[in-house]
């Protein structure tokens, strides 16, 4: 008797793993191409050529210059579904972007953020013309230029805002780790305190202050703050810079930081207790003393019940992964902010993230790709349509 | 000095870039091409060159039949890594492994010639760091496009900014500046317009490679040119400009090894010609000197300068030939199940 089932899941896995070497390969040649935010131009046009190559039957930029391929589906009245990977990376051109391919990994800088999300993307028309799967949806390919930092994910923002249709449901794909499943973000405020102190300007009373340690002052001021427990709340201080040399005293010092909770008022509230702080301080240590919000997001969720959160679970537990979850603020809450239903998937596990030896298994790699197929496919049955 | 060969002789990868034109002219020609890459200890860069390679000129686009690995048993996991993305791999000592066994990037590329199967076969150095496939089709392009040409030549960044009439240097190498153009443009003029002789990547036929010899070690790109000119003349040479390539930079005492190599290797060629006489023949060993604490020690290297002959000379090759020939059309090991399906 034949059995005319189409594979499961499981059985994918193999199949992607077939074509190892252009997916490797895709992931190698755009990754290699630096793309720091704000200038992810040549990332952009060799994505948009590669794409073609893959007789995409739609790529093209919109007005922001995020990159597009479109797949066109087999039902024209549907809405489409975007399958998202952000274009931009920290790294800079002075950075060697040349990866390493071994026999169970790849390593290079910008690999797990988020060179490897382009790179599935890219081959996700290969992966799907083999696997002989087509949706009844047009499957959006999108390369969102300006996510990270002060990039303040404008690319998806822009792309979202002048999207000519409904939309009905997105996979955001991160590099790692595979297992990961996040269905709701934080509202968050990311932010920068910055104290400069003119050394010329006149002090009859006092003596020159040294810009670290009003920074540090600062930092003790927010460490004596009362944070809730009920809205959950929490500030992040992750970058400080500050300072020339070793016997000067430092004229400027900066603090970046990032406000989270699950409510946005207090996030805002937070935020106006931080300018208090500033002001207090600006004010005694008569200083240049500011704080500027770099990005913001608001909160936003899918409900663990939501049909797309169960069958993504589903999916995974039956692809052998534990699922884990934990606040996203990425695409993803562009997405959920403005009623999209959408997930963000990690592709794999790795190791060094951010650094310039960024290292990923290659293996985990095709069972993160059947993960992301089979939450294509959940959404292209009406998962999102409720 | 004609300098014409350089305007009809010199290619751009680009020109190549219309990867199914160059498919179909292989397959109306009947021909079959090889990459054979030669190693020792190459882990950090092999498995890049074989994976990019295998998808984008044989899965995608089925130009390449082959990939073969020649290894100088690397002490390290080159061939472990490259077997495992599906390069066909050999230790180079155990290829006629009745022949006296030497160790030398010349000794594998002849060595390949025995193994490889494909009437073109590519050779690219194992350390470059930003391969990509135009390495292979832009060499390859050439050959199966243009009847004149029979082997190309890889180049690097654009020797000529021609928009504003500015020049740049044709980034050669130290040893190509300082040893080969010289001598070129002392004996053979004509051949300085090879903008980088020493290059580690170029493409031929097999009746071309079969028919001449290969010395063990780095004098193997030249005498490669200079035999070549010898036998069939500057017009059945092409070189391509490969734009940028980036690979492991050579310390100067390396540089010096190579340049001796290539140096005893000119002057064989020379008094083969009858164009010079050297009274009493030249020495093996190349001499440098490093200084250890207060003591200044000699760094002595014997390089022998031997060649291998012309592989259409080896009895084994000859009846190997032979065999394939009445064998009909080989299905490649590493082929695509498309392309086996194909043949």
């Amino acid at each position: 008797m034949n059995d005319d089932r189409p594979p499961k899941l499981p059985e994918r896995v193999a199949q992607i793993q077939e074509m190892m070497d252009t997916i490797i390969a895709n992931v190698v040649l755009v990754g290699q191409i630096p793309a720091p935010t704000f200038s992810e131009q040549e990332r952009v046009d060799f994505f948009l050529e590669r794409l073609a190559s893959f007789q995409v039957d739609e790529c093209t930029t919109d007005g922001f210059n995020n990159a597009i391929g479109v797949i066109q589906g087999t039902n024209r009245n549907r809405a489409p579904i975007f399958l998202v990977a952000r274009m931009d990376s920290p790294f800079g051109h002075e950075v060697d972007h040349h990866f390493t391919i071994r026999k169970e990994t790849i390593t290079g800088a910008g690999l797990l953020d988020n060179a490897l999300g382009v790179g599935i993307l890219l081959s996700m028309p290969e992966i799907l013309r083999r696997l002989a799967l087509r949706l009844e949806s047009d499957l959006v390919l999108a390369g969102a230029i300006q996510s990270i930092g002060k990039g303040n994910l404008r690319g998806i923002r822009h792309l979202l805002q002048t999207w000519p249709t409904p939309i009905r449901g997105a996979v955001c794909m991160e590099s790692g780790e595979l297992g990961r499943l996040n269905y709701y973000a934080d509202g968050m405020i990311r932010g920068e305190i910055v104290c400069r102190v003119d050394p010329l300007q006149e002090r009859p009373h006092r003596f020159l202050p040294n810009a670290i340690l009003v920074i540090n002052e600062v930092i003790n001021q927010i460490l004596a703050l009362r944070l809730p427990l009920k809205p959950r709340a929490k500030i992040i201080l992750g970058t400080i810079h500050g300072g020339l040399k070793h016997g000067q005293i430092a004229h400027e010092a900066r603090l970046g930081f990032e406000i989270h909770s699950d409510a946005d008022e207090l996030v805002k509230n937070i935020f106006t207790d931080l300018e208090d702080i500033v002001a207090g301080l600006r004010h005694e240590y008569e200083v240049g003393l500011t704080i500027e919000t770099v990005s913001n997001l608001r909160a936003a969720r899918l409900k663990y019940t939501h049909p797309l959160v169960k069958r993504s679970v589903a999916l995974m537990q039956g692809l052998g992964l534990e699922p884990f979850s934990e606040p996203c603020e990425s695409e993803l809450s562009i997405f959920l902010a403005r009623g999209i239903p959408a997930v963000t998937l990690g592709i794999t596990h790795g190791d060094n993230y951010q650094q310039v030896d960024a290292t990923m298994r290659i293996t985990p790699m095709f069972t993160g790709i059947a993960q992301i197929i089979g939450t294509l496919l959940a959404i292209d049955e009406g998962a999102c349509d409720g | 000095m004609d300098s014409r060969w350089m305007r009809t002789n010199t290619f751009h990868y680009a020109d190549f870039n219309d990867l199914q034109a160059l498919v179909e002219a292989k397959r109306r020609k009947g021909l079959s091409i090889s990459l054979c890459l030669p190693t020792l200890n190459e882990e950090k860069t092999i498995a890049k060159e074989i994976v990019i390679v295998k998808s984008e000129l044989m899965s995608r686009f089925p130009l390449v039949d082959e990939i073969v690995v020649i290894d100088s048993d690397s002490t390290d996991h080159t061939r472990d890594i490259a077997r495992a993305y599906g390069a066909d791999v050999h230790k180079a000592a155990q290829i006629l492994p009745h022949l006296e066994c030497y160790t030398g990037k010349g000794e594998n590329l002849w060595k390949a010639l025995f193994v490889t199967r494909g009437d073109i076969i590519v050779y690219l150095d194992a350390d470059i760091k930003n391969i990509h496939h135009r390495f292979v089709y832009g060499l390859v392009g050439p050959l199966l496009l243009d009847d004149r040409i029979r082997y190309t030549k890889a180049f690097y960044d654009r020797p000529i900014a021609s928009d504003d009439h500015t020049l740049r240097p044709t980034g050669g190498g130290r040893v190509t500046e300082l040893v080969i153009r010289p001598l070129f443009s002392l004996f053979f003029p004509e051949l300085t317009q090879i903008l980088q002789p020493l290059s580690g990547e170029y493409a031929g036929y097999r009746a071309i490679f079969e028919q001449i010899p290969f010395p063990i070690g780095y004098g193997v790109e030249t005498s490669m040119i200079l035999d070549i000119y010898q036998k069939w003349g500057l017009e059945v040479i092409g070189q391509v400009d490969l734009e940028k390539r980036i690979h492991r930079n050579q310390d100067t005492k390396a540089l010096g090894k190579m340049a001796f190599a290539i140096l005893k290797t000119f002057i064989h060629r020379k008094i083969a010609l009858g164009m010079i006489d050297v009274k009493g023949g030249l020495h093996d060993e190349m001499i440098q000197y490093t200084i250890v604490g207060n003591r200044i020690e000699p760094d002595i290297v014997r390089i022998k300068g031997v060649e291998r002959p012309p592989m259409i000379e080896v009895p084994e090759y000859r009846a190997q030939r032979a065999k394939m020939a009445g064998d009909g059309p080989h299905t490649f090991r590493n082929a695509t199940p498309q392309e086996d399906r194909a043949e």
